[in-house]
């Protein structure tokens, strides 16, 4: 393998990017099945390559067209958006924040949204307490992410079945960890 | 001889920087070890898999702890 520098990574925010898709951008979405099938960004044009499949799939994608890499919250894609550059793709860009900050736009998604209260996010984000569930109990950065997704009135961590994608002590440790 | 382990911070990346320092002084090899933890530096050398390894500028390897067999043959060549 060729060692290249490779310039800094483009990154555009979630209003950028949809401005973007109607300019005729390709949305590539490096998530797992999984976490797809559980929540997706409702656009047009976007494909699914897992970053697993990255490396034996990227050629897939098309050169002529402006690329906007997305994930969770933006640090996979940005793996992946200097790979393409590596490949030498010229038209790429990382959506700084991903899906996360792409909900806090309010913009429209598929599947079960993670729905946390701003209100109640001091209960679920806070020190722990008895509110503090499974998934309030995992790494600060991770339930910071969590909790800022939105401004529903469903509270993060409370056992309401609402919650179950969310944060609630039934949806396990897996779900919980792709959440938060 | 110039080695670099390519990886951002992960247990993995930890014990390959541990693993090769051991065989280096058991071998008594000079090496001269660095960490490499940017992920755009990292993808500079075209490696999805972390650890990577790049000896005198080539990687050798990509993906998962290297065996120790792996980095004798390394620092024999």
């Amino acid at each position: 393998m060729t060692v290249k520098t490779l310039a800094e990574a483009q990154e555009v925010c979630p209003t950028t990017t949809r401005r973007l898709l109607t300019e005729g951008a390709l949305l590539v979405d490096v998530r797992e099945p999984n976490e797809v099938a559980t929540l997706a960004l409702d656009v047009g044009s976007v494909v699914n390559i897992p970053l697993s499949q990255f490396e034996q799939r990227w050629s897939e994608l098309p050169r002529d067209r402006e690329l906007v890499l997305v994930c969770e919250t933006g640090a996979r894609s940005l793996k992946a958006t200097y790979f393409l550059q590596y490949q030498g793709f010229e038209r790429v860009a990382n959506m700084g924040g991903g899906l996360v900050k792409w909900m806090t736009k309010g913009f429209p998604v598929k599947g079960q949204r993670h729905e946390p209260a701003a209100a109640s996010s001091s209960s679920c984000c806070g020190s722990a307490d008895a509110a503090s569930a499974p998934c309030c109990d995992s790494a600060a950065a991770n339930t910071a992410s969590c909790c800022a997704t939105s401004s529903s009135a469903a509270p993060c961590c409370a056992t309401s079945e609402a919650d179950v994608p969310c944060c609630t002590p039934a949806a396990g440790g897996a779900s919980a960890q792709a959440c938060c | 001889m110039d080695i670099k382990v390519l990886g951002t911070g992960c247990a993995n990346c930890k014990n390959t920087i541990a693993l090769i320092d051991q065989v280096a002084q058991a071998k008594g090899v000079a090496v001269q070890l660095e960490k490499v933890e940017d992920i755009r530096a990292i993808m500079g050398y075209g490696v999805m898999s972390t650890p990577g390894v790049v000896i005198n500028g080539k990687v050798v390897h990509a993906g998962g702890v290297p065996s120790r067999d792996k980095i004798e043959q390394w620092l024999s060549a």
